[in-house]
């Protein structure tokens, strides 16, 4: 490498600075001019976290959201070299670090990884939608569904509250489906219950729904018919809805 | 030509061709790759009605670590995707201690600098099979230099075979907040190797400090430089920068228009003895 220690060192020192704000050894730079691009580094981070976790920012108390965002600048490689998904960086971190027990926000966890899945989803490459038929057997046919969603499992129901308060009494098993529109590209979101995310989880797998509904003592669920018409009438509504796609061909 | 950078905030008017009409258009690939959905479509739907130019901004060419080889790999296949005829970077860095900064740091004018980033421009036109054209970025602060900015820039591209991305406005901010002569500065450039040319709007933070904003329009000084400028460069692209605080989108219209102005007057004379129409 042609690259000099020393030259090496006052790059390190130099962009050290801008994510740490700590001098380090560095001579030959205009101090204040450098503290220009501590504020610009910062700014990026900052602007492209509001933008991604806009609940996020709008609800927690802005020092908890600043000391996150600061910390994360400041401790955190980013290796994305994409900016819009440096966010995903953040939300795994802020679960590495256990922000939600430091900062006291039990459904931290949950609330970004809701705000990223819609971002992600958003913005992701599209996915081959596999040929399918309108019409079949909801029960024995294999379902083909929008293949472009993520199903999440929250603790809290961070996709419809924002009130601390009320978020924490209604802590639970909450489950939501996000799914792109294949027209608009726009994101929806449904809450399921319990047993309707077991069933999509199991038809994104190529079960039959006469399968999933067989497996449905083991979960403790009495298969009645209402049970099984129930289910049919959901996925017939998610048809209309551009979730289920039809059936295989 | 006289382009424009591609915004999100305005893709749809520009598409539409009617308050806003450039010659071409600008984009990050870092902003665009991997991406699907509603962006996606708008984006074909640019490309097909724009001949596009690319400016890349994760690239580092002035790092101190090695290439990003896989990310190089997604470049090169997105310009070939999309077809792209330019791709230019900056003479800066954004990643170091393996980190990206998502920001254009200065890298400290010394030979051993020039080195370094000569050899790694030659590494990434290898193997894009492309010359790259690379920007003089604005800077706000020196950083350890052992030489001067126009003998850095020279070096680099003589050592390297690269061209030249002006952007008038940068020469302008950092004339400004060096203390030096933007004229002398320029023609001090190997102005044969200028293979594109940028101009923007900035503002004045400090009474001695100006920021490359992006968020502004055009300043009559920066035009005047612009004008002295292009009577000693061979006809290139020219596009304006905008990036924040958008105008209603015909005033951005009237600068595109003032600026082919300036172009046809130099550059269509030029082109006639070139061609020896006249
Ligand atoms: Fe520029």
């Amino acid at each position: 490498m042609h690259l000099s220690a020393e030259t090496y060192s006052v790059q390190q020192a130099f962009s050290r600075y801008c994510r740490t704000g700590k001098k380090g050894n560095l001579s030959g730079v205009q101090t204040d001019r450098m503290a220009w691009y501590r504020e610009m580094v910062f700014n990026i981070f900052a602007d492209a976290l509001e933008t991604a976790f806009p609940i996020a920012f709008a609800n927690l108390p802005q020092g908890k959201w600043d000391s996150m965002t600061k910390e994360f600048c400041s401790q955190h490689a980013c290796q994305s070299y994409q900016l819009w998904k440096m966010p995903l960086e953040f939300y795994t971190y802020a679960v590495e670090n256990s922000w939600d027990e430091k900062h006291h926000i039990p459904y931290l966890n949950d609330l970004l990884s809701f705000e990223w899945a819609e971002l992600e989803l958003y913005n992701m490459e599209d996915l081959a939608v596999p040929a399918f038929k309108l019409q079949g057997n909801w029960l024995q046919e294999s379902i083909l569904l929008n293949p472009e969603y993520r199903l999440l499992a929250f603790k809290y129901p961070v996709h419809k509250e924002t009130n601390r308060r009320k978020i924490l009494q209604q802590a639970g098993a909450w489950f939501v489906l996000l799914y792109r529109m294949p027209e608009t590209g726009l994101v929806q979101f449904i809450e399921l219950s319990p047993w309707l995310a077991f069933v999509m989880e199991q038809l994104y797998a190529g079960i039959t729904l006469s399968d999933i509904l067989a497996y449905a003592p083991d979960l403790n669920i009495t298969v009645t018919d209402t049970l099984a018409s129930e289910t049919v009438l959901f996925l017939q509504e998610m048809q209309t809805r551009q979730l289920v796609l039809g059936f295989q061909p | 030509m006289v382009g424009i950078g591609f915004r999100r905030e305005f893709a749809q008017e520009l598409i539409a061709g009617e308050l806003i009409h450039p010659d071409f258009i600008e984009f990050a690939p870092e902003n665009w790759m991997h991406i699907g959905g509603h962006w996606k479509k708008l984006l074909h739907q640019a490309v097909e009605r724009y001949p596009v130019l690319c400016h890349g901004l994760s690239l580092s060419i002035g790092s101190p670590e090695p290439l990003d080889q896989e990310f190089l790999r997604y470049v090169k296949s997105f310009l070939e995707e999309y077809q792209i005829q330019l791709y230019s970077e900056h003479i800066s860095y954004s990643k170091c201690d393996n980190a990206h900064m998502y920001d254009l740091l200065p890298v400290p004018f010394r030979m051993d600098a020039v080195r370094h980033i000569s050899e790694r421009i030659q590494q990434v036109q290898d193997y894009m099979q492309r010359p790259l054209v690379m920007e003089i970025v604005s800077y706000y602060t020196p950083v350890a230099a052992e030489m001067s900015e126009s003998d850095f820039i020279s070096e680099i591209v003589r050592q390297s075979g690269c061209q030249l991305l002006l952007d008038v406005n940068n020469i302008y901010v950092n004339a400004f907040n060096h203390q030096y002569d933007a004229k002398e500065f320029i023609a001090q450039l190997p102005l044969d190797k200028v293979g594109y040319i940028h101009m923007a709007g900035h503002e004045k933070v400090t009474p001695d400090l100006i920021i490359d904003t992006h968020a502004d329009a055009i300043i009559d000084p920066v035009y005047d430089l612009f004008e002295g400028t292009i009577q000693r460069l061979k006809p290139v692209p020219v596009l304006l920068e905008r990036d924040y605080n958008f105008p209603q989108l015909p005033e951005l219209q009237g600068e595109l228009n003032r600026l082919k102005a300036i172009c046809n007057k130099h550059w269509s004379r030029n082109h006639a003895l070139v061609s020896g129409n006249i």
